[in-house]
């Protein structure tokens, strides 16, 4: 193929991705015809991968690593807002992950989450307790804002003898069942909560059945409680 | 019958009062339509029409006090050990007790660290069949009923026992 031709070729090939296909439909030659067709459809189909790699890099960039920094700087920004508006209340320097905050000052940081505009956590997503060992219970929030899609977690480590955390059941109202439900297996008290009761247990029933130091009453109204048939198994 | 054989018309049958009795309770075993667990779900079941338990004369009642036989279906909590006891203690006699699944028979799963499960409806109740399965097929739960039947078949009720 002479290097005329292969001008040619590309010169009828640029034309025909501007939408002009009648340089190409006048050429005579067959041969020299289906040539400058066959470039034409490559060169069509370069130029769309290059399109979509460039759409799908618009997208990766507006999205996936943005999303990151943005939870990042979202723990960032709330740890540095509490630090500001509530000094002394973060427990834990290291806010990658969850806030580790004190129990003090615990119901007028959860006022500040819902309320605060940026923020607007207004949805309780779980409420939980956990016994860590070390002599500490925790209970752990995981919130998450419908107007911005952000969550974040809250843990709140008390000790045993005096697990007393303020209650969020006036702030957020599905807290009432949640709280009660912490209440009920670890006996972390929620000071403020209207209405404290077991919820899973009866209400007579002694010590709290998710702490690791737990011992089964041995009888309930005159029920036996750990097994009594041996030999069974 | 001795004596009384023979001496009346074809269609009048002779029987004792105390047979009689005991047939026409095992024949309608009304049972007591209360489920505490997954067991009541082959409970329905069985009652329901592919297996149904018409069949066997027993009908679903919905007060204690108008059923016969109590089909203790699933787990019985600490919680809710006191309410089977009263619901129990709140039927007529004569009453009957079928345990039914490996919950209600031996607390089931919850047997070695289960701290809020009854060990057994045994502890609160006398029961008398125990069907094991978790949960059992409704054909297991009509052998245990026809089993209970037969039961009442042999009793007689007005016979004074001597001790």
């Amino acid at each position: 193929m002479s290097e005329d031709q292969e001008k040619f070729i590309a010169r009828l090939v640029e034309k025909g991705l501007t939408g002009d296909m009648e340089p190409i439909n006048e050429i005579q030659d067959r041969v020299l015809r289906s040539k400058v067709k066959a470039a034409l459809v490559k060169a069509k189909r370069v130029a769309k991968t290059q399109d979509t790699k460039e759409i799908k890099n618009d997208v990766s960039d507006k999205t996936l690593p943005g999303e990151q920094s943005v939870s990042e700087t979202l723990n960032e920004k709330i740890g540095k807002m509490i630090k500001e508006k509530f000094p002394g209340s973060l427990d834990n320097e290291n806010i990658e992950n969850y806030i580790q905050l004190s129990p003090d000052r615990w119901f007028e940081i959860a006022t500040f989450l819902k309320t605060e505009p940026s923020l607007f956590f207004d949805s309780l997503q779980c409420q939980t307790g956990i016994d860590i060992g070390d002599n500490l219970l925790e209970a752990r929030y995981n919130f998450h804002s419908m107007e911005h899609n952000h969550c974040i977690e809250i843990r709140i480590s008390v000790p045993k003898e005096k697990a007393i955390i303020p209650s969020t059941e006036q702030i957020w109202r599905i807290a009432d069942w949640f709280e009660r439900e912490t209440y009920d297996m670890l006996g972390i008290q929620f000071s403020g909560h209207r209405d404290l009761r077991r919820i899973l247990l009866p209400d007579d029933w002694e010590g709290w059945p998710l702490r690791k130091d737990y011992q089964e009453q041995e009888t309930y109204h005159g029920i036996v409680v750990p097994k009594i048939k041996e030999g069974w198994e | 019958m001795g004596i009384l054989e023979n001496r009346f018309q074809d269609n009048i049958i002779v029987e004792k009062l105390d047979k009689l009795l005991s047939w026409s309770r095992s024949t309608s075993p009304w049972f007591f339509q209360f489920g505490t667990a997954c067991c009541a779900i082959e409970m329905m079941a069985a009652a329901a029409p592919r297996h149904d338990l018409m069949r066997i004369g027993m009908i679903p009642r919905s007060s204690p006090r108008q059923a016969d036989v109590m089909i203790v279906a699933g787990t019985v909590t600490m919680k809710m050990a006191l309410r089977v006891k009263k619901l129990y203690e709140q039927m007529a006699d004569p009453k009957y007790v079928v345990a039914m699944g490996s919950c209600a028979t031996s607390g089931g799963p919850y047997w070695q660290h289960g701290y809020h499960v009854l060990k057994g409806v045994d502890i609160v109740i006398p029961v008398d069949v125990y069907v094991p399965g978790c949960p059992p097929r409704p054909e297991a739960l009509i052998e245990g009923l026809l089993k209970l039947q037969e039961q009442i078949l042999d009793e007689r009720p007005l016979t004074r026992k001597m001790a």
